[in-house]
């Protein structure tokens, strides 16, 4: 499938008209080239590579506008995640510059669709209505549709299964995908369409063509005709999983998809219960008219493959999220990771009749689904001995981290403060501890207190301490105050040692009971 | 206190025994906000002693609601000192929501599901339909919601106790005498179904991480486990 990137650039109101010559330009080496052109303009002569100087003498309306070759490259990205309709597997084809394309792997999948030549007619009349003009073929390579896709008389194009040499043998030597060097060189002989190298030796072939581009010559034919294959790298994985439906008419409401939900997740479940696999990320996607994709996507915490949860987690997560735009007219929901299950569950509707982990996890996933990924967190001990860096909230699974034994059993806060917040203190010995601090602007008297309980700076970390300044001893005390409060006070420096820099400074790091 | 009151079983006839097993739903709130160290470490006593209403062996995790505002202003939950009120790190699920709307969804999602011993929510005004929908989830999870408040609340709240915790000067460390010793709060019962409120001086019992009356403290109440003849036998063991 070839697209026009000029045209995908189009869509916005400033779009020129087509009848007036219009050329997307790029700076090069020598100035400014003709990079893309409308119709109009190739009418008036002017070709793409052209020297802008040179087509504004052929042609004075001409108009112009810088191209943008990165956004042209993301649009014919998301064109490919919208072509993941036809087929899972879609690549973005770069090879050439100027000649970007898709490239789908139909195989075994266009009766889906009427057959070939309605999925041809289908693919183009949708392209049409997002006002994306665009050619297309099928064959048996991708080599081989590439070049019938740009090279055909026709705008749809079909090598019937096994015909591809006789089908592409009378197109130009361009439709081979070479590098203008050979183009030349095989012209120079007088070689000018594929068929004409079907009859030559191989070796000689080869020879003839110094370096890499004569290699490259018979590589390319061999993969037009399937002598070598030539594997896609679609956008993406194919997800393993999946389940679709195409809709009549456009959706645009919400409503519809909800209404249709329940079937994919049905059909999805059956094939992950099949191969006895869960869900541990699922994405609907809905393609629209205009040829893009919306897509909302909810990871769980545990595989699971019972269309109820799954509907249950779509829904928490927001059906409204999707962008439907003008419409889409179809669906699909996959499986975008998937994992053995471990454990037989029962029913995922009711709770209290499955196992613990699973109800928990389901749980899990419901929160997610809503709040966002990561909102459910558990703590997690780690190896090190500052507060903040020793204790980490991960992201939580059905059962509970494993938790190395706790080191000891001194004081700890139960809630805080993440980064320490500064306080004025009054001490009676420089090293000793606080008879009065004042944070957040209330000045508290120190009744009891104890300390201080010294944390030296891990040095073999890299990393900021407090206020992003270097890292430095700290020194803990517990206070308490005239009404009973206790907080967890520390110093940060250490007087006539760590002093250089600055003075040692007051912090106050978590509240007690 | 008359002695003739000691005698009563029931803790709905005598309003001086301090409640020690949870309702499904109760409010705690911080008299003022410096107290919401001691109002989170009751809650918490609050959450764990549903073991003494459940099952005598709870596993299930609790769940500690939070909201973005919550945060920035009173810190993160650190489970290494929730460790000393008696909660494990296994049994910790820490749920961040952003706003107080989706954090009391949370909780009722958490309390409904079965799956938790209780969950903990930091709201400032939840609506009295919330509350009641909260209530029913609690019932139907058998678990224990607790509603905690910045500072005290007068509005409509289907919770059956209404607690105001406010921090005491500690007790007596045994072996540092300028040390903060035994936590102390109190707690004063504003409301509650199904009998006239009250107040208690509370400290934590070491052993077990939970609050425990303290004796002879302030004389404003009795621990149920010191009653005589108590048929739960030795309140010690159950404290929780």
């Amino acid at each position: 499938m070839k697209a026009n990137g000029q045209a995908m650039n189009g869509g916005t109101a400033d779009a020129p008209s087509p009848d007036a010559p219009f050329a997307l330009v790029e700076r090069g080496a020598r100035g400014l080239t003709l990079n893309a052109l409308n119709d109009a303009a190739r009418a008036l002569g002017l070709h793409r590579g052209q020297n802008h100087a040179d087509a504004c003498a052929i042609a004075p309306h001409l108009a112009s506008a810088p191209a943008e070759m990165e956004h042209d490259l993301e649009a014919l990205r998301r064109l490919a995640l919208w072509a993941e309709r036809f087929s899972p597997a879609v690549a973005v084809d770069t090879a050439l510059p100027a000649q970007e394309g898709l490239l789908l792997d139909m195989t075994g999948a266009a009766h889906l669709f009427g057959g070939e030549a309605e999925l041809l007619k289908d693919l183009r009349r949708r392209l049409a209505k997002a006002a994306i003009p665009a050619r297309a073929a099928i064959a048996d390579t991708p080599a081989g549709a590439w070049a019938l896709a740009r090279f055909s008389h026709d705008p749809e194009t079909i090598a019937p299964p096994g015909r591809l040499r006789e089908a592409i043998a009378g197109l130009p030597m361009e439709g081979l995908r070479l590098e203008s060097e050979a183009l030349v060189l095989l012209k120079r002989f007088g070689l000018k369409q594929i068929g004409d190298l079907y009859g030559l030796p191989r070796a000689g072939l080869a020879r003839r063509f110094r370096g890499a581009a004569g290699l490259r010559v018979v590589e390319r034919l061999d993969q037009a005709l399937g002598v070598v294959s030539e594997p896609l790298e679609p956008v993406r994985p194919a997800p393993l999983y999946r389940a679709g439906i195409v809709f009549a008419e456009p959706v645009t409401h919400v409503e519809g998809v909800a209404w249709r939900l329940p079937d994919l997740a049905r059909a999805l479940g059956q094939q992950l219960e099949r191969d006895g696999r869960g869900a541990r990320r699922l994405a609907l996607v809905g393609f629209r008219v205009d040829g893009r994709t919306t897509t909302i996507e909810v990871t769980l915490s545990a595989p699971a493959a019972t269309p109820d949860h799954m509907l249950r987690l779509l829904r928490e997560k927001g059906l409204e999220h999707l962008d439907l735009g003008f419409g889409i007219d179809a669906l699909m929901l996959c499986a975008r990771q998937a994992e053995p299950m471990s454990i037989r569950q029962g029913e995922m509707g009711d709770d209290r009749q499955m196992a613990q982990p699973q109800a928990l996890a389901a749980l899990i996933d419901r929160l997610e689904a809503r709040l966002g990924e990561g909102a459910v967190r558990r703590p997690q001990a780690r190896e090190s001995w500052i507060p903040e860096r020793g204790e980490a909230w991960v992201r939580a699974a059905p059962e509970a981290p494993s938790q190395p034994p706790a080191r000891d059993d001194r004081p700890r806060p139960i809630l805080l403060l993440d980064p320490p917040e500064p306080v004025e203190t009054l001490a009676e010995l420089p090293d000793g501890a606080p008879m009065r601090f004042t944070w957040r602007r209330a000045p508290r008297r120190v009744v009891k207190s104890q300390g201080p309980e010294r944390l030296g700076h891990e040095w073999w970390r890299s990393g900021p301490g407090v206020a992003n300044r270097p890292p430095r001893t700290r020194d803990y005390y517990r206070v308490e105050d005239e009404q009973g409060r206790r907080y967890w006070l520390f110093r940060e420096g250490l007087y006539g040692r760590e002093d250089a820099d600055h003075r040692p400074s007051w912090w106050l790091h978590g509240v007690f009971a | 206190m008359t002695p003739a009151s000691l005698l009563h079983r029931s803790e709905a006839l005598n309003p001086a025994v301090f409640p020690r097993a949870a309702e499904p739903l109760e409010e705690v709130g911080a008299e003022a906000p410096g107290d919401v160290g001691a109002a989170l470490a009751f809650a918490l006593s609050r959450l764990v002693s549903a073991r003494l209403t459940s099952a005598p062996n709870e596993t299930r995790p609790v769940a500690l609601v939070t909201t973005a505002d919550w945060l920035a202003e009173r810190g993160r939950p650190f489970a290494g000192g929730m460790r000393d009120w008696g909660l494990g790190a296994d049994r910790l699920i820490w749920v961040r929501a952003r706003r107080e709307g989706e954090a009391l969804w949370a909780l009722e999602e958490v309390l409904k599901s079965g799956t938790a011993a209780g969950g903990l929510v930091v709201a400032a005004a939840p609506p009295f339909v919330t509350t009641r929908r909260l209530e029913f989830a609690a019932r139907e999870g058998q678990a224990v919601g607790i509603l905690l408040r910045a500072g005290p609340a007068g509005d409509l709240s289907a919770a059956r106790r209404r607690w105001r915790i406010a921090a005491r000067p500690s007790g007596l460390d045994a072996w540092d005498a300028d040390a903060p010793g035994t936590v102390r709060l109190r707690a004063e019962l504003l409301r509650r179904r199904d009998g006239p409120p009250g107040a208690w001086d509370l400290e934590q019992d070491d052993e077990t991480g939970g609050f425990r009356v303290a004796a002879g403290l302030a004389g404003h109440g009795v621990d149920e486990g010191e009653r005589p003849g108590d048929e739960r036998g030795d309140g010690r063991r159950a404290v929780a």
